[in-house]
């Protein structure tokens, strides 16, 4: 009996010793308490190694739970990530404006253009009207080429539901062909890799082991725009979107399509050198094409014969163009100097006037803003250019300028 | 040297045949035991559980990630409380097996019972207390379950969850009765029932003139061996302690829905499965009551019939009719809990 208590209590010793070594394996919490939640979180103890995800989100201020939600004080993988929004990506529309919404972050007022939610949800990125409506006009299924119907019901918008749909085209439009808008999942391939919402834009993709990056930018190169853009072709034959089976290299030859003609801006800038917020996130009006919402155009940043182009000259610290330039600091803004303005009043805060006064003509700086490389300009105006004042599209510049393929 | 509480718990000698392993399964004991653990963890888990329905899943998820030790206390609380509704369980169908609920044993068998049924109720409770998604339906549907009770259903529902609906005042009121009503009570039947053991001549064996064995064992080998199951019970807790950690999931959000998982906890899972074929009230209220009721009666069929020779040992022929009644009722409810498992 004695033996066996003893032999007992020396099992219940190494129990007990398994406890310690239990105990000690745990990983050293690391709290931190955001300033804007003022609630201690312990996703650090793990996640220490991230990057801060943009200069303007620090994690001292944030923390991770306000934008990714999740269980704060959990120390296992499983229950810490099992109410995270949107899984990995907050930015989903679906979850979006609990994780980047509220009035002082990105649904607040138009005025101090804090209202990218709203913008970017009624935006024909997010809803495909244009597409749906030129496609339900094309086969009778509505009179005109108004948008109707949206990827999901928004802003008077009505869900578009191919099954419903009485021609067969249109259901097959509905299944084929929508797998480019903010709520898709990606087509299958590296080329096609992107996130859905905000980071399909703002997030680079996951690198190819799969590996996330934690990244938010505006620095946005236009290899993140050509994971929808530029990648094959909508096909009316057999209502189906063809893939590019190539993995183009060479910007100018290879990632465009054939018959296009470029000018040198636009095959050496990032597309969001030119293209605007407004352009590439919608105006907050439902609209029903392309056009209606894409106006920037070479005039914007190089006038015309008779007028340079529109500018603004930044008058206080609170500017928009400030806060972009400190989120991307391609180049030092201060007050006082004078950027480009498109003529809806979108500021071009990546291109400033360099020249002084008593010039013929002023030149221009862009700095590029993915790569921060600096290109100066001047205006149509003075120059030698024989263009005709009304002939303003690309086209009639391309006749000219297009470089040869 | 006056005797001590220690002595007045274990007598000077008892007979070898109230002590042997293959009797009592050392049952007895071992519910004492876990009721040790249990009220020794529970009250380190009283130190940081927080009972509103913001702070109770993330005191204990604070509890359990980054208090040290703090994963023990948690899971070895869980543990107990698990193997003590086993452990309860298997004594009374040790009991109901050797016969020992015959006169003057039948009070006490009652009490038993009902130590049992405080037991799931103490379970219960403290398993919604995590108030967490893994015990939302189980919440729901349990306190669903009285207002199926016809007239006085409503009330009664009103009475437990506070309110027309399961919120912060429920979460305070099961938080009452698991600290205070049902453990006083818990408490209050569990030593009474301790003392109609010895009052009731110890545990069940034949009279001294018709046992077999009259061999006694003295105090200090029955604490041996109390000694030596706690240190085996000890060794099987904190190994469940470390291996399987108590259940966790997100913190139940105000207004959600409940959980898309029906899952009672395991020892309600066969009344879960009942509550499939039909109406709550007969199938969640009355069927398990009359279960519960159909025990209470065990020491009241034919209590003449039987011979005190036949206490002491397993399956007494005279109990034989009781045995199969009990029998299948605990087959019934092993089978509903596995069929339940199993969708």
């Amino acid at each position: 009996m004695h033996r066996h208590v003893f032999f007992a209590s020396f099992v219940v010793l190494l129990a007990f010793g398994l406890v310690l070594w239990q105990q000690n394996r745990k990983p050293e919490p690391i709290g931190i308490t955001p300033t804007l939640t003022g609630q201690v979180e312990y996703c650090l103890t793990c996640h220490d190694d991230l990057p801060v995800i943009s200069q303007s989100h620090p994690v001292e201020t944030f923390g991770c739970v306000l934008c990714h939600g999740g269980e704060s004080f959990a120390l296992t993988a499983d229950l810490a990530h099992s109410t995270m929004r949107g899984g990995a990506n907050p930015s989903d529309l679906s979850v979006v404006e609990t994780s980047c919404g509220g009035e002082k972050c990105h649904s607040g007022t138009p005025q101090v253009n804090r209202d990218h939610i709203q913008r970017v949800t009624t935006s024909l990125q997010a809803t495909y009207a244009g597409a749906i409506a030129q496609m339900r006009y094309a086969f009778g299924a509505q009179p005109d080429l108004v948008a109707r119907m949206g990827i999901f019901a928004i802003d008077g918008l009505a869900a578009f539901n191919g099954t419903a749909e009485s021609s067969p085209v249109l259901q097959a439009f509905a299944s084929n062909c929508l797998s480019c808008h903010l709520t898709s999942q990606p087509i299958p391939g590296d080329e096609y890799n992107r996130w859905g919402g905000c980071s399909a834009c703002h997030s680079p993709a996951p690198r190819d082991d799969g590996t996330l990056v934690h990244k938010l930018t505006i620095a946005i190169p236009y290899t993140q725009c050509d994971k929808c853009h530029n990648r094959g072709n909508y096909s009316l034959v057999d209502v189906q979107f063809h893939t590019r089976t190539d993995s183009p290299t060479d910007r100018l030859h290879d990632y465009y399509q054939p018959i296009a003609e470029f000018t040198r801006c636009e095959w050496t800038l990032e597309c969001v050198d030119c293209h605007t917020r407004q352009e590439a996130m919608g105006d907050g009006h439902i609209v029903s094409s392309k056009k209606e919402i894409q106006y920037v155009r070479c005039k914007t940043c190089h006038g015309t014969l008779d007028a340079l182009p529109l500018t603004y000259t930044i008058s206080n610290e609170d500017d928009l163009a400030l806060r972009m330039a400190f989120l991307n600091p391609v180049l030092d803004l201060e007050v006082g100097e004078t950027i480009l303005m498109t003529d809806k009043g979108e500021q071009l805060w990546n291109i400033r006037i360099i020249s002084g006064a008593g010039e013929s003509a002023p030149t221009y700086e862009l700095f590029s803003k993915a790569s921060g490389e600096r290109y100066t300009f001047k205006p149509v105006m003075g120059s030698g250019c024989q263009q005709e004042s009304d002939q303003q599209d690309a086209r009639f510049c391309h006749e000219c300028h297009a470089t040869q393929r | 040297m006056r005797p001590s509480f220690y002595d007045h718990l274990h007598p000077p000698t008892i007979p070898a045949a109230q002590a042997r392993w293959r009797y009592t399964l050392g049952l007895g004991g071992l519910a004492v035991f876990m009721s040790l653990v249990v009220g020794l963890t529970g009250i380190l888990v009283t130190f940081f559980y927080i009972p509103t329905p913001e702070q109770a899943a993330k005191s204990v998820q604070e509890l359990t990630y980054l208090v040290p030790f703090g994963w023990l206390v948690r899971n070895l609380h869980y543990w107990s409380a698990q193997l003590l509704v086993l452990v309860v369980t298997l004594h009374l169908l040790r009991v109901v097996f050797t016969g020992a609920y015959l006169p003057p044993r039948r009070l006490n068998y009652l009490l038993g019972l009902s130590l049992l049924v405080i037991c799931l109720l103490m379970d219960f409770t403290g398993y919604v207390l995590r108030w967490d998604e893994g015990v939302h339906w189980a919440l729901v549907a349990g306190t669903n379950l009285v207002r199926s009770i016809p007239r006085i259903g409503e009330g009664l529902y009103a009475a437990l969850v506070g309110g027309s609906q399961v919120g912060a005042v429920t979460l305070i009121r099961f938080y009452a009765w698991h600290l205070f009503g049902l453990m006083l009570v818990l408490v209050a039947i569990g030593i009474w029932h301790i003392f109609r053991v010895r009052r009731d001549g110890g545990i069940a064996i034949p009279p001294p003139g018709l046992r077999p064995d009259p061999e006694r064992i003295p105090r200090k080998e029955l604490s041996r061996r109390e000694g030596l199951a706690m240190l085996w019970a000890s060794v099987v807790l904190v190994s469940l302690a470390i291996l399987i950690p108590a259940p966790l999931a997100p913190g139940i959000q105000q207004g959600a829905a409940s959980a898309n998982e029906n899952l009672a906890p395991w020892f309600f899972l066969w009344v879960q499965q009942l509550l499939k074929l039909g109406d709550p009230f007969i199938f969640g209220v009355l069927i398990p009551l009359g279960a519960l009721l159909l025990l209470a009666f065990v020491p009241y069929i034919n209590p003449r019939q039987h011979s005190p020779a036949e206490l002491g040992r397993w399956f007494p022929p005279s109990g034989l009719k009781i045995q199969v009644m009990v029998a299948i009722l605990t087959g019934v409810i092993i089978l509903l809990t596995f069929i339940a498992l199993l969708h």
